[in-house]
């Protein structure tokens, strides 16, 4: 896997989507299965086991639009797997995102001016 | 090679340039710089970093994450450099520069390698496809890189990859290459069976786990019918056979009470012990131990307290233990949680009324609980950094020619890692490929004398007693 890329844009709040994505014990379920290979709505629904169709097609939306996972149509099926490209640009994101919080100083913090000061040693 | 990027962001506060440079590490800027905690802000202090991955919630196992690493360069109201080490390696570099009196403009870069990055999807979720098997002998390293055990687990994938490329200079296995796979499994143990899979199907031929007992156990459930052979190498409470496949090596705390019992029972002058540990099977097992080992040695439990896996408010049981006139503490816990509760021992003035017994009070733990908390402590491990075996200091220069002046230290939790895994290549190299079964009695099998580095007996109960000074932990004694 190659990191050197550039970073792309700076991200906005939103673009986290897919640890937010990842919240979700079914969700994560899911992209384990998909470790394995790509497969239909049906063959993920019945590997997943305690949620129908229906469930499993509403969490590969949300995983679909985070970036992680890409869509193949194929006739009239649909074949889904793991997007790695997308992943690696989200975890990027992710950090630059992580980033930008740690230096945005709460405004309480500078409300209070004994917050600035430390205990001596 | 790591392949590094380099991100960065930058912002400008309200406050003056010294003003701002003093909130690093104060603990008191919530999610400003990461939350940075440190004793001082100086090159070579250990620093911790809060994380906002997925927040922290213990219902579906899962703990913080902390960056763990070290203050490398200071230049007062100016730059701050922190290397860290978990969860994964990296550098964070903090710019402060005065935007006029009374703001100041701070720019902060951080080096993330892939590993990082492979880090940051896995945490996520995605099963990320691992190397195509190659003709190299496998094996895998289950390790804690998040959550409370990433402080004692620190070193331990740095020692794993010195063993393995030592191994590697002399030729591998059998004429075989030797490969290490890392995982982490977050002291969750629902992640380390998940993850020991992971590892089974990569091809690993053993796995090295450096993680709870709890997380081993939940590793020899999820690969029991697999051909593999499992390693626990830290201490641990020992018990539970899965037959010849699962060996567990490191100290037991049986062993570690009975060296200290008496001595520490002299110096405190009194024969009364309180307990301390967490919810699960070690501390179960270490004060189980401990209690016989007591009641042998003319010793009494007043108080006992058990806490989750996690715990980092010790206000309650540090109330116990005064009340309960305690002469000596014993804390079986772990990780953070021991930090927390040593450091929280220190403050409520409990060093003056009783003696500290830590059983996991290795290196790593005690910089994070800081020289003036941890003073006094007591503990016997079978190793420490400042072990007078023989080839310990050429191990320790191996160690830091490899991996920097500010990498963690070593310590019998990591070191024994590394013994694990030479052991291991020196067992099966006339046998590569036999089952599980069959690596587990060569490795079992007497192998060199016993005490010198490289080749130290990992059966064995040799410990050496120590105390924590102003300097680190020192062995002032030998047992076993």
């Amino acid at each position: 896997m190659s990191t050197g890329a550039s970073l792309g844009p700076v991200t906005s709040a939103n673009e986290n989507l897919a640890f937010d994505a990842l919240s979700d014990r079914v969700r994560r379920r899911i992209l384990s299965i998909l470790g394995e290979g790509e497969f239909t709505v049906t063959e993920i629904a019945d590997r997943v086991g305690v949620v129908g169709r229906t469930t499993v097609s509403s969490h590969l939306r949300v995983l679909r639009t985070s970036g992680i996972v890409t869509e193949r149509r194929d006739g009239r099926l649909r074949y889904y797997s793991l997007d790695a490209e997308g992943s690696v640009r989200d975890a990027f994101n992710f950090l630059q995102s992580l980033l930008e919080s740690s230096v945005r100083v709460a405004d309480r913090e500078q409300d209070r001016p004994d917050a600035a000061r430390r205990e001596a040693g | 090679m790591d392949s590094t990027a380099t991100l960065s962001a930058e912002s400008v506060v309200d406050l003056p340039v010294a003003d701002t440079f003093a909130l690093f590490g104060s603990g008191r800027s919530e999610a400003w710089l990461f939350d940075a905690r440190c004793e001082r802000v100086a090159a070579g202090s250990v620093v911790s970093m809060r994380l906002p991955i997925d927040g922290d919630d213990r219902r579906c196992g899962r703990h913080g994450v902390e960056l763990l690493g070290r203050i490398s360069a200071v230049r007062a109201n100016s730059r701050i450099v922190v290397e860290h080490d978990q969860p994964w390696r990296g550098r964070i570099r903090l710019a402060f520069d005065a935007d006029g009196a009374h703001r100041t403009r701070i720019r902060v870069r951080a080096d993330v390698t892939a590993s990082g990055i492979d880090w940051l999807i896995r945490r996520g979720g995605v099963a990320l496809p691992d190397p195509a098997p190659t003709g190299a002998l496998r094996i895998g390293l289950l390790t804690t890189k998040s959550g409370p055990g990433a402080v004692y687990a620190s070193a331990t994938q740095y020692l794993a990859e010195l063993a393995v490329a030592e191994v590697e200079a002399l030729g591998g296995v059998g004429g075989r290459r030797l490969e290490l796979l890392v995982a982490d499994d977050a002291t969750d143990p629902a992640l380390a069976a998940a993850e020991g899979a992971r590892l089974v199907r990569a091809g690993c031929r053993a796995i090295f786990a450096c993680t709870t007992s709890s997380s081993f156990d939940a590793l020899r459930y999820a690969v029991r019918h697999d051909d593999v052979l499992l390693v626990h190498s830290v201490i641990n409470e020992g018990g539970a056979s899965g037959g010849e496949s699962v060996i567990r090596f490191g100290e037991r705390p049986g062993d570690q009470v009975a060296a200290l019992a008496r001595p520490l029972m002299r110096a405190a002058g009194g024969r009364r012990w309180f307990l301390v540990g967490q919810r699960y099977s070690w501390s179960f097992g270490a004060h189980h131990a401990a209690r016989r080992v007591l009641g042998g040695a003319g010793g009494t439990v007043v108080g006992e307290a058990c806490v989750p896996l996690g715990t980092t408010d010790f206000a309650g049981v540090v109330d116990r233990v005064a009340a309960s006139g305690a002469d000596i503490v014993m804390s079986s816990l772990v990780g953070a949680d021991e930090v927390a509760f040593q450091r929280q021992c220190a403050a409520a003035g409990l060093r003056a009324s009783t003696k500290a017994l830590s059983l996991v009070m290795d290196e790593s733990t005690w910089e994070h609980v800081g020289a003036a908390a941890a003073d006094g402590v007591v503990t016997a491990l079978g190793y420490f950094q400042d072990d007078p075996a023989a080839g310990n200091a050429d191990l320790l220069r191996r160690y830091r020619d490899r991996f920097g002046p500010w990498a963690p230290p070593i310590s019998s939790l990591s070191e024994t890692v590394y013994e694990a895994v030479l052991r291991y290549a020196r067992a099966v190299r006339h046998d590569p490929d036999a089952d599980a079964a069959h690596q587990g009695r060569a490795l079992l099998r007497p192998a060199g004398a016993g005490s010198a580095i490289g080749e130290r007996d990992l059966l064995g109960r040799h410990l050496y007693l120590a105390e924590a000074g102003p300097e680190g932990l020192r062995v002032v004694d030998e047992a076993g």
